[in-house]
């Protein structure tokens, strides 16, 4: 113990949660970004996994259900130099926050976006989430799970995502690894880690998620759009980890017009450009 | 009586209507004359009818009038829906073929004199041609105000139109119109919605969001038309959800932030507005209220949203609501809305409607004040620590409101969280910690009320009944209240621009000197007679509703309240 980011805030989890793993990685891969803990903001919903914020004694915005998303766009747009990085469950962003997710992918913000994807609602105790099998029994669906699992490494490389990966939450050193190559990645990066629910999930536990998981191979070519987008797709036999699409595009703050320096708490509000405003709308006769 | 002229235009849309009264307006400023117009349309991208109507005065107008002087109808077929609201000497203006009471109309040949002028689309400006002549503009003035709006070969072809309607004009239509020459006055020309962004922008808005819905989406126009300059960064959001966690994020990291929608989305926004309430982040939601429910009646006017905003929002947090009463009056709102909500940390929420978002008039720029913007913000060595050199966001104060840092400020973090918190802002299940939080929320309400902007009367002190209003029915209010002076009627008229915190020491005064109150309201239930009683104990006399998705006009309002008042007066011992 004694990291830089530690906090004394007391922990919520159950024992052996996959959460713990996770929380180790985020606060390694911070720690190698070099940046104080002024220069950071963990944002969240609301979930077991959207404790994690007050966990790292960094800046913390826990908002609603389903809401990470705007508001960490917000207060990105807001200051830029801020190191934003959103770290909430699936049903949250998946779920709740399904809109909020394609669209901010289509914007492309910079901000790094860690889902711990259990498969389960575990704070409501034990329902589906998008992610959970066809066929998975929870509280609300006794007979099973009938809906298909959302993909969401399929959806964000559909829609333009430049940064999609997988991690397995065991594998602290790995998983910090592409948390530290999606907070770099310039735009929108998703790492999708397969969690273990130990309370609530007896089908995809720390052993069924060893035993599927592979890493990709060293020479796979993550820019190739195509063969990403099938290896997203891979679930029943085996599931890849790593990182599976990667491509440079600008940032939402590069193009939006306006989003930049000075942050916009620092902006003046001059009494002499409210007056040419006014005086815009005069009418005046030559 | 001095110049009182209504002009109403009609058509569907996509025909210039807007257009046409926008040019009117700008007829009328340049002659020397106040004006103040409203738009009535359907809820369509072409077709349809749809109509706006510019009153013409020598004195600043206030408010709309039923009947209407002159009524150029682009669309023939529109003629036995507005001749009705023609007054018995008005003049009608129409291109054939006309069916029913032909008697009235003038018959002007719109669209050949439009193809004359080089294109079908220019019937509207032909039509401002003749209504140019009748109110007596010289072709001169017309040409320079073209030359404001047009350029080029656009320009040739309107100011064509606009001389073959005039001399169309010439010894067919009525002098009985003619503006008495008057002088220039430098005045803009601004409409509801206009002015509230324009307000927010002065107000040191710096961060807007939303999702387009009518009456709202006219806000946004205006903030991310006019903010740009100033700084303000605006985005379209996916939903109304998003926009308002959107402005609540911003806010967080320190920007002066807001949203504008309407009913339907504002209902979306509610649990935003909770989180608004928990995390005590600064934001400002202007709400144009139409007619609902659901849907309702998209383009139109009502006030149904009263009770709704007070009581938005789950579990107990403190609020402002505010409701401007004229377009001035939505600028100055707007801005100190910015300033209310940054000083309380409360979301503050601004009431408009339909009428007044579309509602144009000309304002005296030196009405509009600009005031240094006066940032809260917590910075550098104002910073307050704990004895452990940790900053607390939601620090235990007398007042209820705790210092307010940045993200991003050296040295420190900044906590927020939608559950309940602690001081340091990290979430406590600890009920003694939460009675103290809830508290220190419901502290802010003292320093809300003490900021109470109180209610505006006008007319008589010893008049014998009062007539109370919120939001845009002000202008309709004041002038029913000098047509009921001149019928005999004394009455005041009282203007809530607040009504959250709800002004009841300044209300029940009202209630006591005044035998009898009415509300005057665009809902059908009496929220605002509701809300009196609710907060000072007192039953007003009655309710004038009008709720048809229409606002009141003056003259209906006054013969309505002489009734009232009469009855008032046989039942008095």
């Amino acid at each position: 113990m004694g990291g830089p980011f530690d906090t004394a805030v007391e922990n919520a989890w159950c024992p052996g949660c996959g959460n713990f793993p996770i929380l180790t990685a985020v606060k390694k891969a911070l720690e190698r970004t070099g940046k104080g803990k002024n220069e950071i903001v963990l944002v969240s919903g609301i979930g077991q996994a959207a404790k994690l914020p007050h966990y790292v004694d960094v800046n913390v915005f826990n908002g609603l259900h389903g809401r990470a998303l705007p508001a960490a766009l917000a207060i990105k747009m807001a200051n830029p130099s801020l190191e934003v990085v959103v770290s909430s469950g699936d049903g949250d962003i998946y779920g709740e926050g399904g809109n909020h997710f394609v669209h901010n992918i289509r914007r492309n913000p910079d901000i790094a976006v860690f889902v711990h994807d259990n498969q389960v609602y575990g704070l409501t105790k034990g329902q589906p989430s998008p992610t959970s099998d066809p066929g998975w029994t929870g509280s609300l669906q006794r007979s099973g799970v009938i809906s298909g699992p959302f993909p969401p490494l399929a959806v964000a490389i559909a829609l333009g995502c430049g940064f999609v990966a997988r991690a397995l939450a065991s594998d602290v050193d790995h998983t910090a690894e592409l948390m530290f190559q999606a907070i770099a990645h310039k735009g929108f990066a998703l790492v999708d880690i397969l969690q273990p629910c130990v309370t609530f999930n007896k089908k995809n536990t720390y052993e069924w998620y060893g035993r599927m998981a592979y890493r990709v191979p060293p020479d796979y070519d993550p820019s190739d759009r195509q063969r990403a987008f099938a290896l997203s797709l891979e679930w029943e036999e085996r599931i890849p980890v790593g990182v599976l699409y990667r491509k440079e595009r600008p940032s939402f703050e590069e193009v939006h017009p306006g989003v930049g320096n000075p942050p916009l708490h620092a902006r003046e509000t001059p009494e002499e450009a409210i007056r040419a405003l006014i005086r815009k709308r005069v009418l005046t006769l030559p | 009586m001095g110049v009182d002229i209504n002009i109403r235009i009609t058509g569907g849309a996509g025909q210039g209507v807007h257009t046409s009264g926008a040019f009117v307006s700008r007829i009328a400023v340049a002659a020397g004359y106040h004006f103040h117009s409203t738009q009535d349309y359907m809820s369509r991208i072409r077709g349809g009818r749809n109509s706006c109507s510019v009153r013409i005065m020598d004195v600043p107008a206030r408010a709309g009038r039923a009947e209407a002087d002159i009524l150029l109808s682009l669309d023939p077929g529109h003629l036995p829906h507005f001749l009705p609201g023609l007054h018995p000497k008005g003049l009608a203006l129409s291109d054939s073929p006309i069916t029913g009471d032909t008697g009235k109309v003038t018959v002007a040949p719109l669209k050949e004199l439009a193809l004359s002028a080089g294109s079908p689309i220019l019937g509207n400006m032909v039509g401002m041609g003749i209504v140019a002549y009748a109110l007596g503009i010289s072709s001169h003035r017309m040409d320079q105000l073209l030359a404001l709006e047009f350029r080029g070969d656009f320009l040739e072809k309107n100011r064509s139109a606009v001389r073959l309607g005039a001399e169309w004009a010439s010894g067919r239509v009525t002098e009985s119109f003619q503006l008495p020459p008057a002088p220039f006055r430098p005045r803009m020309i601004l409409a509801g919605n206009e002015a509230l962004a324009l307000g927010a922008v002065a107000g040191g808005c710096k961060f807007a969001a939303g999702y387009p819905m009518t009456p709202g989406s006219s806000i946004l126009l205006g903030l991310s038309t006019d903010g740009p300059p100033l700084g303000l960064v605006f985005e379209q959001a996916e939903d109304e959800i998003a926009a308002l966690n959107m402005a609540i994020g911003a806010s967080y990291a320190g920007a002066r932030s807001m949203v504008a929608t309407s009913g339907g989305g504002f209902a979306l926004m509610v649990e935003a507005l909770s989180l608004a309430g928990m995390l005590e982040t600064p934001v400002v939601i202007a709400l144009g209220m139409r007619p609902g429910p659901a849907t309702g009646m998209p383009t139109r006017t009502g006030q149904e949203e009263l009770e709704f905003v007070l009581s938005a929002g789950h579990g107990e947090f403190p609020r402002m609501v505010l409701a401007p009463g004229s377009v001035e009056e939505a600028y100055a709102l707007a801005r100190h809305a910015m300033d209310m909500a940054e000083a309380h940390q409360v979301p503050c929420i601004l009431l408009t409607d339909q009428y007044l978002a579309d509602t144009a008039v000309d304002v005296d720029p030196e009405d509009l004040a600009i005031l240094p913007v006066h940032r809260r913000i917590v910075r550098g060595n104002e910073v307050p620590r704990n004895p452990e050199g940790r900053y607390l966001r939601y620090a235990l104060t007398e007042s209820g409101v705790s210092p307010m840092a940045v993200p991003g400020e050296p040295g420190i973090t900044v906590v927020a969280d939608s559950d309940e918190h602690d001081e340091d802002g990290h979430l406590t299940e600890d009920h003694g910690i939460r009675l103290r939080m809830a508290a220190k929320r419901a502290r802010k309400e003292e320093g809300l009320a003490a900021d109470i902007l109180p209610p505006v009367l006008a007319g008589p002190p010893d008049g014998e009944a009062a007539l109370i209003g919120f939001g845009s029915t002000k202008g309709v209010i004041g002038e029913a209240r000098e047509i009921l002076a001149r019928e005999g009627f004394p009455v005041v008229s009282v203007h809530l621009r607040q009504v959250w915190p709800f002004p009841s020491g300044a209300v029940g005064g009202i209630l006591s000197r005044y035998g009898t109150a009415l509300t005057v309201e665009n809902n059908r239930r009496g929220q605002l007679a509701r809300l009196i009683r609710a907060e000072t104990g007192r039953e007003v006399a009655g309710t004038v509703s009008r709720h048809d998705g229409l606002p009141f006009t003056p003259e209906e309002l006054a013969r309505e309240v002489k009734e009232r008042l009469w009855v008032a007066r046989s039942t008095r011992p």
